[in-house]
């Protein structure tokens, strides 16, 4: 095994659905300088290597990692990209968490960067062509265009999402005013997150409701925005962490698991996710992460989780599938509070992917609003001491899935 | 109707932004050369165009890919054996769309994805035309309407009719 790892700080740019103030570097820049502010005694150079990603398709803007270099102070230190889709920013936290671990000599202090700038190209186009392959070979097996952009008609994301939702819906038997009900307490808590997007402070069950399907059983008050934002996590040794703030934050678990694809098979066959809400592969980057981090109780030993879930009832099915409630019981707890700020195990205190969504950015805002909380600096914190805190991401056609587990002890030994 | 096509914004906080210079460019994504292999779809096809249905299973983990697969993913073998699938098919999962027909109205479809009896995998489908939004369900048990001529394609089942429901004169 590598040797232990510590987040320091974690910085935010502000969000909004046009950033046009500023470019992409100035943008990336801005997360950086917060990022950096919390840590007073580290400089620049203090910096040994840096991690850097996004989805260059979704702006049409290819390599930003090396004309923005100078923006982030990475001149002639080593530099890697990962693009992952979906997982990206978690892809990333968990490049930043490898570069620390590996024991590269010289390299102790990491800067992990996630960003995107989606208002300067047309992400429908970006998505598209990632799906392309797929849809092009399902054309020439002899299914229309036709029909399958009525198959993907929601646009994008939604339209896998929604078959997962009616899944779901199915299964554990709720109403849509459960899902409006994560929204609101999701829109609610983005309006005390000074970065977040869509801040709705006075939001009600009724006004999500009021509004119309984009594709049933969603709404378009319930899905996610389009946001410009950036992300930066600073990683470092258990050593230099100590030096660097009161409450290092120590990773003690990380995995990045794919399953196959739903929805969409692989070239033009079936998808055996029949079930597209059983999500076989979050259940075992929970396993994975867990098992590292020593947790056999998540519901016990877990006190704040930031779940990646732009659509409400991916919210509810993740809280599942990570172990923090038992099977169709997420419903409930939304009902009962227990997933408020200031209830038993909070979920998405600074809003979530629902609130605020820069694709490259948001899996890895999960895991650094899920640091600050154990730092006891996050912009919404929530009143209780938060000792063991977990964060995750989404990303493909609902089948990849990151997680990292966060605590403010190091990993136990096991002999 | 009207509501459903009506695009309502919920209000939100908003905060103005300075605009700095925006230069306009075209990134063009025309043209692919995507490549792929079909040689196994080649024995499936030609059933087709005799309105029959096989998929071929995997000898590892015994399951049945119908449109059939190259390589399954959980055993890393070729599934090598082919097997029969039957016409019955169920609603595995499905969602509403609203969808503007030539007339431009509004109208709602539901979308589906269906499980043949005798295979682990769900494909793409569509119900018959007519086929009431209320009446969709998961599990909602379908039969395929074939073409009249098939061609040897997957549009050859031009979509699914609602199969009759043999306990409605006892409800
Ligand atoms: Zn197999």
């Amino acid at each position: 095994m590598g040797r232990q790892v510590a987040i320091t700080s974690a910085g935010f740019s502000e969000h909004a659905s046009k950033r046009s103030d500023v470019s992409m570097p100035e943008l990336v820049n801005e997360a950086i300088e917060d990022c950096l502010t919390k840590v007073p005694s580290v400089e620049l150079d203090d910096i040994d290597a840096f991690v850097n990603g996004n989805m260059p398709a979704f702006e049409g803007s290819n390599l930003p990692e090396l004309w923005m270099t100078d923006w982030m102070g990475a001149r002639n230190k080593p530099l890697m990209r990962i693009t992952t889709g979906g997982t990206t920013g978690g892809s990333v936290a968990i490049g930043g968490y490898y570069t620390v671990t590996a024991e590269l000599p010289g390299i102790d202090t990491v800067l992990a960067v996630a960003f995107e700038q989606q208002s300067q190209g047309d992400t429908s186009v970006g998505l598209a062509s990632v799906a392309y392959g797929e849809i092009s070979i399902l054309n020439s097996l002899g299914i229309s265009y036709g029909q399958l952009n009525r198959l993907l008609s929601g646009g994008a994301a939604i339209g896998v999402a929604a078959y997962q939702a009616t899944n779901y819906m199915s299964k554990s038997k709720i109403t849509e005013e459960d899902l409006a009900r994560v929204v609101v307490q999701n829109r609610r808590n983005a309006a005390k997150t000074w970065w977040a997007h869509l801040k709705m402070p006075d939001l009600t069950i009724e006004d999500v409701l009021d509004t119309p399907y984009i594709q049933y059983p969603l709404r378009y008050g319930m899905v996610c925005p389009a946001s410009d934002g950036a992300v930066a996590m600073l990683f470092t040794t258990e050593e230099k962490a100590k030096d660097m703030c009161d409450i290092p934050v120590y990773v003690n678990g990380v995995a990045s698991v794919a399953n196959e694809t739903a929805v969409l098979g692989y070239d033009g066959s079936g998808s055996a996710q029949v079930d597209p809400s059983a999500q076989i592969g979050a259940m075992k980057s929970a396993e994975l992460a867990y098992s590292q981090a020593g947790i056999s109780f998540p519901r016990k030993e877990i006190d704040y989780a930031e779940v990646y879930a732009p659509f409400p009832n991916q919210e509810l099915m993740w809280d599942e599938k990570l172990g923090l409630f038992e099977e169709t019981t997420a419903p409930e707890m939304y009902e009962t509070g227990v997933t408020a700020r200031d209830g038993e195990l909070p979920v998405n205190c600074s809003g979530g992917v629902n609130s605020t969504n820069a694709i490259g950015a948001s899996a890895m805002e999960r895991p650094a609003v899920a640091a600050l909380q154990i730092m006891g600096k996050a912009s919404n914190q929530v009143p209780k001491t938060v000792h063991t805190s977990i964060g995750s991401g989404w990303g493909g056609s609902l089948n990849f899935i990151t997680l990292m587990v966060m605590s403010d002890e190091p990993k136990r030994k096991w002999k | 109707m009207s509501k459903q096509t009506q695009r309502k914004s919920m209000k939100y906080e908003k905060k103005e932004y300075k605009k700095t210079r925006t230069m306009e460019a075209n990134w063009y994504l025309s043209s692919y050369n995507y490549k792929f292999n079909i040689t196994h779809m080649q024995p499936f096809l030609k059933k087709m165009k005799q309105k029959k249905l096989i998929g071929n299973k995997c000898s590892g983990c015994n399951r049945v890919f119908y449109p059939p697969r190259l390589v399954c993913g959980e055993c890393l073998v070729k599934p090598d054996r082919w097997v029969d699938i039957r016409e019955t098919a169920r609603v595995a999962t499905y969602v509403i769309a609203y969808l503007k027909n030539e007339e431009g109205e509004v109208e709602e479809r539901p979308l589906v994805l269906v499980q043949h009896d005798g295979c682990d995998t769900t494909s793409i489908a569509e119900l018959a035309p007519g086929v009431d939004v209320k009446d969709t369900y998961i599990g909602l048990p379908v039969r395929a309407h074939w073409k009249d001529e098939p061609e040897g394609g997957l549009e050859d089942i031009e979509y699914y009719d609602l199969m009759e429901d043999d306990a409605e004169d006892l409800q």
